[in-house]
């Protein structure tokens, strides 16, 4: 089991607190290929965040690869990102200024690794992507295809335990898409657990299971 | 955990992020440029403006006094008031054996004088001094030598040319060895004298005839009589220290009544010198005012910047936090770029800084007077960088703790 999720809740603070997730309770094991479907506003981004430890949860038990994921400070909580969690954003959020090969490297930066091995690595996982003649390009000089799978290498280069996809076809074009699922699928293929946030079927569709997310809880229609 | 400092890969990242955002990486260093090399060209300014005033006075002793014979205002001993009266010898011998504090002291005779050589003339002013005369008020001396003391005990038949009789008697001769008549009676000229000083006592050096005190007197039947009297004070003391001593010195051999105070002038040129010191100070007070002000804006300026620069890369430090930096990774980075950039641009401004100054030393270089001192001490130049590298860190601080607040999903959800 990867990903272990308790009854989880999550309540925004505010003038009129908002209770997002009721009681999410959620397995995943590795080496799955898993979409999380909901309309907006169903709490699947905030289930995301919680999954990708980029936010907390208010009651109930989270466990990451083994990891009980509960009240960790700012930098446990980076160094599990770091290590554990790579993220495929749907804007990319590639740093604009770097090139392919020093984006793809970066994480490794806050990992400690000299220079000249993360450049190596990186190399390796864009020619994996079929991206090394485009290694030294910035990503305003790339396709929306080309900088999504830039953002794949960057997330696969730590090895992490899992993959966690926010819209990753979001931004691009029905062709890239297919593309872009493609990697997925052959990335599992290889072993890889995936976990692609969308709201879109046909993405939905290509994954091996598909988890519905509705005002706070998850529907019982699994596959 | 990884070391900041000595961490290549954390100066490699700086690097490259510094010099991949050009314009912004120019605007900040502009700024931060701009702030040290005002302060440090008014820093240095101020001191060439110090000096060039003060170098007017160069060779002027500073703590000199000198004390004229007036009327008397009191009646005395049956002596009316109205009376003059002059010092003598006798009352020189006196003071310099019964006043502490003085330093050095010359007796002054003047005259008119009608100097020729040969069939040219030159109506000027005649001096008798003793040689101390030569270190309250240096000369420059063109050729031969200076009175000394042996001339003035000796009662000499020597005289010292100002540089432009000399000019006029001599041509571009030299004056040395040749006699010259002086008031009819002939004298050896012995040196070429010019001043060094715009401030003078007793007319310009350049303009005068020079001879020992005592010949002057013997030669032009002033008896006993001296004009007046000069005298620096020593070390800690003000020519003000001395005056009640010479009162004490001349009562005693003049009939002069003990409240007549203003039966002679007292000068204190010291005085004078503190009113041009407090010149400076407030001038320097100035300068200090407005480096501050400088200063600040220039702080205010890159704290300025940076919090701009923290705005515009919310999302890369957010993306930066998702893949695995802590906030520390974070708040090192920023502050590490905002110190390379004030150190870079700092050393940049005070080199800027040095050339105007050294254009301004070229410019204002007199060649007798020497340089103005447009210049900044090194320790002046250290002292600004520190202050700027630490109020500049400082500065940069507030925004580097906001970018380390940034949450990831809140940089992230900003599309």
């Amino acid at each position: 089991m990867i990903i272990e999720l308790k009854d989880v809740n999550k309540t925004y603070p505010g003038a009129v607190p908002l209770h997002v997730l009721k009681g999410i309770n959620l397995n995943i094991d590795r080496g799955e290929l898993v979409s999380i479907m909901g309309a907006s506003g169903s709490g699947k981004s905030t289930l995301l965040n919680i999954i990708g430890i980029l936010d907390n949860y208010d009651s109930g038990q989270y466990i990451l690869d083994g990891v009980e994921i509960k009240n960790l400070s700012e930098n446990r909580a980076a160094e599990l990102r770091n290590r554990m969690i790579g993220f495929v954003f749907q804007s990319f959020n590639l740093i604009n200024y770097k090139n392919a090969v020093e984006n793809v490297a970066l994480p490794l930066f806050y990992q400690g690794i000299s220079r000249k091995k993360r450049n190596m690595l990186a190399m390796e996982q864009l020619e994996r992507m079929g991206l090394a003649d485009r290694a030294h390009h910035l990503p305003s000089e790339m396709s929306g295809g080309q900088k999504q799978r830039v953002a794949i290498a960057r997330a696969l280069i730590t090895n992490p335990s899992l993959i966690l996809a926010d819209e990753p076809t979001g931004a691009l074009d029905s062709k890239t898409s297919k593309d872009v699922m493609e990697v997925f699928r052959q990335l599992n293929a290889d072993g890889m657990t995936i976990v692609i946030v969308t709201h879109d079927p046909g993405v939905g569709q290509q994954t091996n299971r598909i988890i519905r997310i509705s005002d706070g809880i998850i529907t019982p229609d699994n596959v | 955990m990884k070391s900041v400092i000595f961490d290549i890969e954390n100066w490699r990242e700086i690097g490259a992020t510094l010099s991949r955002n050009k314009t912004r990486t120019f605007l900040t260093a502009f700024g931060i440029f701009w702030g040290t090399a005002m302060l440090a060209m008014l820093w240095g300014g101020a001191s060439g403006l110090e000096g060039m005033l003060k170098r007017n006075f160069q060779g002027f002793a500073t703590n000199m006094g000198a004390c004229f014979p007036q009327r008397t205002t009191l009646p005395y001993r049956g002596f009316n008031k109205g009376m003059s009266w002059q010092l003598n010898d006798g009352d020189i011998a006196y003071v310099r054996r019964t006043c502490p504090y003085i330093e050095l002291s010359s007796t002054m005779n003047f005259g008119g004088a009608s100097v020729k050589y040969g069939t040219k003339s030159n109506g000027g002013r005649i001096q008798g001094v003793e040689g101390d005369f030569f270190k309250m008020q240096l000369p420059v001396l063109y050729e031969g030598r200076l009175i000394n003391e042996s001339d003035v005990t000796q009662t000499r038949k020597v005289a010292i040319l100002g540089k432009n009789v000399a000019d006029e008697l001599m041509g571009k001769e030299s004056a040395v060895g040749k006699y010259v008549s002086v008031n009819d009676i002939y004298f050896l000229v012995i040196g070429v004298v010019g001043q060094t000083s715009e401030a003078s006592i007793g007319g310009r050096m350049d303009d005068s005839v020079i001879i020992p005190s005592t010949t002057m007197r013997r030669a032009f039947n002033k008896g006993d009589k001296v004009d007046f009297f000069i005298y620096t004070a020593q070390k800690g003391h003000t020519p003000k220290d001395i005056e009640p001593f010479v009162w004490r010195a001349v009562r005693t051999n003049h009939p002069l009544n003990p409240s007549d105070n203003d039966a002679a002038w007292f000068m204190d040129i010291s005085e004078q010198f503190k009113m041009v010191d407090n010149l400076f100070l407030g001038i320097s007070i100035l300068a200090l005012f407005v480096g501050a002000g400088t200063l600040l804006a220039g702080i205010i300026g890159i704290g300025n910047i940076m919090w701009i620069i923290v705005k515009e890369r919310t999302q890369e430090i957010g993306i930066r936090r998702a893949i695995g930096a802590t906030p520390r990774d974070i708040i090192t980075q920023i502050l590490s770029e905002s110190m390379v950039l004030t150190a870079i641009a700092g050393v940049g401004g005070i080199c800027f800084a040095a050339i105007v100054l050294a254009i301004a030393d070229k410019i204002t270089f007199d060649p007798k007077l020497g340089s103005a001192h447009f210049q900044l001490m090194f320790g002046h130049a250290v002292t600004i960088m520190i202050t700027f590298l630490i109020l500049g860190t400082a500065a940069g601080l507030i925004p580097a703790i906001k970018a380390m607040r940034i949450k990831p999903i809140e940089a992230i959800n900003d599309k």
